[in-house]
């Protein structure tokens, strides 16, 4: 998560509150949520290596994928669900979308835009295209379920999941003007605060 | 390593979960490492269901290490150059601490069937005192595997401010029924020996060898997965050269029979029934309206929870509920699975993951 994210999400989730954050990764963000805004956080990452880090970075987490265990959370007395550049490695997003706000009251979402005009000119090319955000190769990729955030929004206004805030930022990470006009074409990353 | 065997007698008065008074008991005990001068870098081994003080290290004469020694030792997971490692032989047990083979001071006979029940609270108020033998206020780590883990659980609730961290290893905070109904099998074949003589046949010269053995053969198969039986000896024939029994036709059979009757040597029956008695009441929420949350809401201590998925006598989803009451009480707990060869036994030995999640543990800072 590049620092422009990092500080976002850092600044919208309040002190002291519980979080659990799906697909933690190595811990990183937690651990900065728990030194900067002491909050009680938990991890859940399905990666034994990841996994490995978190414990080395003392941040709480448990081993669990997210399609099948997502549910378990449910009534955990957690304020905050984050689930950053996750979504679109679930088998089932929509699904995981409904729970997550059964898990929280609050949840982050973070995504790539596969609508970011590079990725639109690679495909162009008739490439599967790739980017900072993207860089797997398509038969590397644990992505599943690639959406524009156009296609996001659609769903939270069919499932009406109230869009609290939300940040726009280009391929570089910050929030330009280009980016926040014409999101579906020129941000290569949104950041989501629903609840 | 420096390594200390040592038997330690304890004056004070122990009253059991049962109401029964020990009056002054001994533990056997062994440590590796050193105690740094502030005695910060302490950690307790507790052991499992059959094993006793000798965690780590060969000792003399004998050709099998200690049942934990893939784990401990010099530059190892738990590293001995580092920490300070306690392991004992639990109370009630066979290896040198008092149980039902110690001589009963007022009777001047072994107590046999009449030791008491003794239970894993009990053990933990046992260690307390070992700890504070040593002059240790607070363990960096308590660990252990199976029986052990419970003992690991039972620390961070009975004495919040005296541990920092629990690994709770293919371990439960109750056994299954199944578990409890197969120690029963175990109980039974043991009783029935004709030389177990309810229990006394200390007294008077016997040992019920035979049905230790054969609660062993049961038991032994628990501890391993179907798939690593068959990975190791499929339908593979005996070699009628190495056979234990004229009986036994294929190769499992023969190290069932052969590690039976090296447990009986070295097992006493009380004890068996002792230990596996404290398996089936283990179970910490009982006092708290059974509910575990409430139960831990007073613990301190991180946890790092365990389970193998190769493991059917633990079975992954009680490890998992000891990490969601974790959450609901607001302690710091991690939950792993880790795939493990051999079944509930996986925690025994060294696995990259495995080793690298509970040295990352141990070596955490707040």
């Amino acid at each position: 998560m590049n620092n422009q994210l990092q500080s976002i999400v850092l600044d919208w989730i309040p002190n002291h509150s519980m979080v659990i954050d799906f697909g933690c990764g190595d811990g990183t963000l937690l651990r900065r949520l728990a030194e900067k805004k002491s909050v009680a956080g938990y991890g859940v990452e399905i990666d034994g290596e990841k996994i490995n880090s978190c414990i080395a970075n003392g941040v709480s987490v448990i081993q669990q994928d997210i399609d099948a265990g997502i549910q378990n959370f449910i009534d955990m007395g957690f304020d905050v669900a984050i689930m950053a550049s996750s979504i679109q490695c679930l088998r089932r997003p929509r699904n995981a979308m409904q729970n997550i706000l059964q898990v929280a009251n609050e949840c982050v979402i973070t995504l790539p835009n596969f609508g970011n005009w590079e990725l639109r000119l690679g495909l162009l090319k008739g490439k599967m295209p790739s980017s900072a955000q993207l860089p797997a190769k398509w038969y590397e990729t644990k992505n599943l379920h690639l959406c524009t955030i156009a296609d996001f929004e659609d769903l939270c206004a069919e499932e009406s999941f109230n869009i609290k805030k939300k940040v726009y930022l280009n391929s570089r990470g910050s929030s330009s003007w280009l980016a926040n006009t014409f999101p579906n074409l020129f941000a290569a990353e949104a950041v989501y605060l629903i609840g | 390593m420096k390594t200390v065997s040592e038997k330690i007698s304890f004056i004070d008065t122990l009253t059991l979960q049962s109401g029964d008074v020990l009056s002054g008991f001994e533990l056997m005990t062994e440590t590796y490492g050193e105690l740094n001068s502030d005695k910060s870098n302490a950690v307790l081994v507790c052991h499992a269901f059959s094993g006793n003080h000798h965690a780590a290290g060969i000792k003399d004469g004998e050709k099998k290490p200690g049942w934990w020694d893939e784990i401990i030792g010099d530059g190892k997971t738990i590293d001995t150059k580092k920490y300070f490692v306690v392991s004992l032989n639990n109370l009630g047990g066979c290896h040198g601490s008092s149980g039902p083979t110690s001589i009963d001071a007022e009777s001047g006979q072994p107590y046999g069937a009449s030791f008491p029940e003794v239970s894993v609270s009990d053990w933990v108020e046992s260690q307390k005192l070992l700890a504070d033998h040593f002059g240790i206020d607070c363990w960096e780590m308590v660990a252990g595997g199976s029986l052990g883990g419970m003992q690991a659980l039972q620390w961070a609730v009975s004495y919040p401010s005296r541990i920092k961290k629990a690994a709770i290893i293919a371990a439960s905070s109750k056994i299954s029924t199944q578990n409890i109904a197969l120690n029963e099998v175990a109980r039974e074949i043991i009783k029935k020996d004709e030389n177990f003589l309810n229990g006394n046949y200390l007294t008077k010269g016997k040992s019920p060898q035979k049905g230790l053995k054969a609660a062993r053969m049961l038991g032994h198969i628990t501890y391993l997965s179907e798939s690593n039986m068959r990975k190791r000896f499929g339908r593979k024939l005996q070699d009628p050269e190495n056979k234990i029994d004229a009986d036994v036709n294929y190769e499992v059979e023969n190290y069932l029979q052969y590690k039976g009757e090296q447990f009986a040597k070295t097992f006493d029956a009380n004890s068996y029934i002792l230990m596996t008695k404290a398996m089936d009441s283990f179970d910490p929420a009982k006092d708290f309206d059974d509910n575990l949350v409430t139960c831990l809401a007073n613990a301190q201590a991180k946890l790092l929870i365990t389970s193998f998925d190769s493991d059917w006598l633990f079975p992954k989803e009680y490890g998992f509920e000891i990490q969601m009451s974790a959450i609901k009480a607001g302690i710091n707990s991690t939950y792993i699975e880790l795939q493990g060869d051999y079944g509930h036994d996986s925690f025994l030995f060294h696995s990259d993951r495995y080793s690298a999640a509970l040295k990352n543990f141990l070596n955490s800072n707040e």
